[in-house]
């Protein structure tokens, strides 16, 4: 069965994914206040995600959840870059996995503050 | 009488003991018979309560009508009936704890005046009454929440060192020096805290002179998401022939935990609801009491019903999982005991239906949740759409801010979440890491002015 990873879209992705075609394959939550892509990962994928990350699990629905916040923020930069939410995307963020780690490292303590 | 009017402090009378005039205080300060340091009670090491925020409540009287550290006979009838020697229900016991070893280094005995100091500036004296000892504190701790063999009504599992509360009674130190406490020096208190600080005295000739009648508290110890807007503006349209006339927000402010949000973020993110209008600051005021929370859960929301009583309040909102952590208590404890009662607590109705109890108001709520199919935050109570609803997470929610995503105006304000990033900058961290709980035990919320004596 394969695995999900969802990731969150506020006014600034929503900017850096314009004319990516991606737009149609936006979920709506919260009666559409926030938007979401949902990743269907392969289960090889999904195996190199979850023997990656120590911390990362999947839930109830199958959505693989508690990976690095890191992680999630290289997710959208990569989808972003490729402008497709397929296994390629996967492959970039794991391409990246020393660098999410060392911030992972740091996530207890430090965490990037956004820009407003 | 279908109007309510404004209860009077629990006891009867507003506990006062601050002596606002430096020379008095310098003159009280001059006959001690030794000066202590503050210290903070710690566990392996950590911080995890600092005496200080009790003699802070007790003398402004947040906690009337308890006036100082407690004697053994009080701490025993709290122990065993929730109730001070003068017979008014109180929670928890309340001591200045030492070691034998700066017992004799003070030298001090019953009669003599002991000065307290502060980040080492004079701050309050405790006039000795009796000095008892602490036999076995992790006794002390279980007696203080209870068992479930004991309190089979609400305790569903033993307390342990997951429960900060009881770690703080067991880490109390064996000599207990008990009398009234006065401050003497009275402190400041740090931005942002200094614009928040209404005690009893000024909080209720602050309702007097807005016109409020009634008034129902909401407790906090977060940043208000859009649920937690909702369930103040619902809980206010409680009252008597009209709804409660002001609604006050009253942050709990003591030592944190890993994972909380900062309290410059809590406090600031309540004003942040008001100033953008979706509470009207003429509405809405937002105070704080200076506490290390217990989390015992019905124990700890009679205290804040006896704080938010002496504040002037008319009703507090009480929600599940009331100052809760883990899942040592049942998860409507505390509307049990604002209800029916706690009978292995010693109260076999409701607390405000005994003799010498509260007269504050439950309002005991549900939960909220957004409903795509009603459109708008939905009252459980209310919303029949149990498949479609999308709760309000904490997990999702804490993860969204770690990300950076802007959140939606149905999960927070966008005044309310500038206020998260704005300490976030501040403290390199959205929410309390290491290095910010390390360090506020050190800054406090207070500095205190000279005073050579
Ligand atoms: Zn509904």
């Amino acid at each position: 069965m394969s695995k999900f990873m969802s990731v969150l879209l506020d006014d600034k992705r929503m900017e850096a994914i314009k004319g990516s075609g991606l737009e149609e394959k936006i979920d709506k939550m919260f009666g559409g206040a926030l938007n979401a892509f949902t990743l269907e990962l392969s289960d090889d994928k999904a195996k190199e995600v979850m023997d990656a990350f120590f911390s990362a699990r999947v839930d109830s629905r199958g959505f693989i959840t508690d990976v690095p916040i890191a992680f999630s923020r290289t997710l959208f930069e990569e989808i972003a870059k490729a402008k497709s939410l397929g296994d390629d995307v996967i492959d970039g963020v794991l391409a990246r996995v020393d660098e999410i780690k060392e911030a992972a490292e740091k996530e207890s303590e430090f965490l990037p503050v956004p820009e407003l | 009488m279908l109007q309510i009017e404004t209860p009077p402090p629990h006891g009867g009378r507003l506990i006062e003991r601050v002596v606002r005039d430096p020379e008095l205080g310098r003159k009280w300060a001059k006959n001690c018979a030794a000066a202590y340091d503050i210290k903070p009670t710690l566990s392996d090491g950590v911080p995890i309560r600092n005496v200080y925020r009790e003699i802070m409540s007790i003398c402004y009287g947040f906690f009337s009508p308890v006036e100082g550290s407690m004697k053994k006979a009080e701490v025993e009838r709290i122990l065993k009936e929730r109730r001070l020697l003068n017979d008014w229900i109180f929670p928890y016991p309340l001591v200045f704890d030492i070691t034998e070893e700066e017992l004799k280094d003070l030298g001090v005995t019953v009669g003599d005046r002991l000065l307290l100091r502060l980040k080492g500036k004079p701050f309050a004296i405790l006039d000795i009454t009796e000095i008892w000892r602490i036999d076995d504190a992790e006794e002390l701790a279980t007696k203080t929440f209870g068992t479930p063999e004991g309190n089979p009504e609400v305790v569903q599992e033993p307390f342990n060192a997951k429960m900060p509360g009881w770690v703080i009674y067991k880490s109390l130190k064996p000599v207990v020096l008990a009398g009234k406490y006065t401050i003497i020096n009275e402190p400041t208190f740090l931005e942002p805290f200094d614009r928040f600080w209404f005690p009893p005295r000024k909080s209720r000739e602050e309702y007097a002179r807005r016109g409020w009648r009634t008034v129902i508290n909401h407790q906090t110890r977060n940043v208000p998401h859009i649920g937690h807007e909702f369930l103040m503006k619902d809980a206010g349209f409680t009252g008597d022939t009209e709804p409660c006339h002001g609604i006050q927000v009253n942050a709990i402010i003591g030592v944190k935990r890993a994972g909380d949000y900062p309290d410059e973020a809590i406090i600031e993110g309540h004003e942040a609801v008001n100033l953008g209008g979706y509470i009207k600051p003429e509405r809405h005021i937002v105070t704080f009491t200076l506490w290390d929370m217990r989390y015992g859960n019905p124990l700890e929301s009679m205290l804040h019903g006896i704080i938010r009583q002496n504040m002037g309040c008319t009703h507090h909102m009480f929600g599940r999982d009331h100052a809760a952590v883990g899942e040592y208590y049942e998860m409507f404890a505390t509307q049990t005991l604002w209800s029916k009662g706690i009978p292995s607590y010693g109260f076999p109705a409701s607390v405000n239906d005994v003799p010498y109890g509260l007269q504050i108001r439950p309002q005991n709520m549900k939960e909220f949740w957004y409903c795509p199919v009603c459109n708008e935050i939905a009252y459980s109570e209310c919303c029949g759409h149990t498949k479609e609803k999308q709760k309000f997470s904490g997990s999702f929610v804490r993860g969204m801010v770690a990300e950076g995503i802007f959140p939606p105006k149905v999960i927070f304000r966008p005044e309310v979440y500038k206020v998260i990033v704005k300490w976030w900058k501040e403290f390199g961290f959205p929410f309390c890491n290491a290095k910010y709980v390390k360090e506020k035990e050190v800054r406090l919320e207070v500095d205190l002015p000279d005073m050579d004596i």
